[in-house]
C-alpha cells in the first residue's frame, strides 16, 4: 500500500507510521461485491441467502473424505468402487458431487480420483495453476496449498517441500506429484498405518487428517486433529 | 453481448455433472493407457492449461480421463467441440534436468487435452 507519509520532515529522521486501518480492497474483490449487489438487486438471491451460502460453504471439512478412506480400509468392496467411480462412492459419505450445496447447483467439475498409496508409492497433490481442490469433499484449501510457493516448489522439488512439513520418505519410495490442473480432482488414499488393528470405521476416519489426504502427511495413531494441544507455562510469566 | 446465455452451463450440466454432460462427443480416443506421449510446444495465446515445465517432455499415459472442451476454447465460451484427456505421467528426472539421481523412481502425473499430445 502506498503512503505519503514517508518523506523526511526536515528534522532528520523518518517516521515510522503505522499502517493503514483498512486493507485496500483489490479489484477482484470489488469485482465480487459490485456482481453481489447487482445480483442481489435484480433478485436472483438476497444478501441473507448469499450469508447462508457462505456460511455453509466455509462449515465444509475434510471429514466425509477422512470416512471415506477409513471405509475403503475395512472393506475392499467399498474401496474399488473409491478407485473406479469415486464420485458415486462419496455418495457413502454422505457428498453428492452434483448436488453437493443444497443450493440447486452441481459442483464445478464431478471428476474425483482417488490416489491409492502403497508402501513403494506415495502421492502428493498440487494444483500449480491456482489452487484446484476436491471442495465438496474437503472444504477449503488451506492457505498454504493457494500460495505460489507451495504450486512452484512442489513439483520441482518435492522431497525438500514435503520435509518442510515433516514428512521425510526414503528413496524406495517413489513421490508421485500430482498437478491438478484440469477438471480432475484428487485425493490421497494413504497406507493404512500399523497399530490400527481392529479399529472402528470411527477410530480409522479420525487419524486420516487433511494434510494426510492432500498428501504432506501420514496418517499414524494418537495424530488426530482433535487431540489437545501441548500447552506451553510462560518462562517469564506476568503479574496480574 | 446480451444475447450470451449465461446460463448455459448450469443448463448442460445439470442433473449430470461436468465432464460427464460431455460424454460421447469426442469421437475415439488417439492414445491408451501406457502409451509415450511427448508434450507439443503449442502456441498459447491469452489462455492454456498446459505448464510450460511439460513441453517438449515425453511421458506415458497414465490413465484416460474423460472427455470435454479444451480450456483454450472453453475459456471463451466455445464448447461444442470436444477432445479427449489424459493423465500422463513423468519420470521427475525428464522434467528437471538437475533432479536428484538418488530419487530417479519420483514421478509427477498432469493432464492434458489430446492436442497437446503426440505418439512417440
Amino acid at each position: 500500500m502506498s503512503n505519503d507519509h514517508d518523506h523526511s520532515h526536515g528534522h532528520g529522521h523518518h517516521h515510522n507510521p503505522p499502517g493503514p486501518m483498512v486493507e485496500e480492497v483489490s479489484d477482484f474483490e470489488a469485482l465480487e461485491i459490485a456482481v453481489r449487489e447487482l445480483a442481489i438487486e435484480k433478485g436472483l438471491f438476497t444478501a441473507e441467502d448469499h450469508r447462508r451460502f457462505t456460511e455453509f460453504a466455509e462449515h465444509i471439512g475434510p471429514t466425509p473424505a477422512a470416512r471415506m478412506v477409513a471405509k475403503a480400509w475395512l472393506d475392499p468392496e467399498y474401496k474399488k468402487q473409491c478407485l473406479t467411480d469415486a464420485i458415486k462412492a462419496s455418495l457413502a459419505v454422505g457428498v453428492d458431487w452434483l448436488n453437493p450445496t443444497g443450493f440447486g447447483t452441481p459442483s464445478d467439475y464431478t471428476d474425483l480420483r482417488v490416489l491409492e498409496d502403497t508402501p513403494t508409492l506415495h502421492h502428493v497433490v498440487v494444483c500449480t495453476l491456482c489452487s484446484c481442490y476436491p471442495r465438496p469433499i474437503l472444504g477449503f484449501q488451506p492457505e498454504w496449498y493457494r500460495t505460489p510457493n507451495y504450486r512452484r516448489r512442489l513439483v520441482r522439488w518435492p522431497r525438500p517441500v514435503l520435509a518442510e512439513f515433516g514428512l521425510q520418505l526414503p528413496p524406495e519410495v517413489e513421490i508421485r506429484v500430482e498437478d491438478s490442473n484440469q477438471k480432475c480432482r484428487f485425493i490421497v488414499m494413504p497406507v493404512r498405518p500399523a497399530g490400527t488393528e481392529g479399529w472402528t470405521e470411527d477410530q480409522l476416519t479420525e487419524i486420516v487428517t487433511r494434510d494426510c489426504l492432500i498428501g504432506v502427511a501420514l496418517p499414524r495413531p494418537g495424530m488426530t486433529t482433535n487431540i489437545p494441544l501441548p500447552v506451553h507455562k510462560p518462562a517469564n510469566p506476568g503479574h496480574h | 453481448m446480451s444475447q450470451h446465455d449465461r446460463t448455459h452451463h448450469a443448463k448442460i450440466a445439470t442433473g449430470k455433472g461436468d465432464p460427464q454432460c460431455f460424454k460421447g462427443t469426442a469421437g475415439p480416443a488417439k492414445f491408451k493407457v501406457g502409451q509415450a506421449v511427448r508434450i507439443k510446444d503449442l502456441p498459447d495465446v491469452f489462455y492454456t492449461r498446459c505448464q510450460v515445465y511439460t513441453r517438449g517432455a515425453v511421458g506415458e499415459v497414465a490413465v484416460v480421463t474423460h472427455e470435454s472442451p479444451a480450456p483454450e476454447d472453453e475459456a471463451w465460451g466455445h464448447v461444442d467441440h470436444s477432445e479427449w484427456f489424459y493423465i500422463v505421467r513423468f519420470k521427475q528426472k525428464d522434467l528437471w534436468p538437475e533432479y536428484p539421481a538418488a530419487f530417479a523412481n519420483d514421478t509427477l502425473q498432469t493432464e492434458f487435452s489430446e492436442r497437446w499430445l503426440e505418439a512417440v
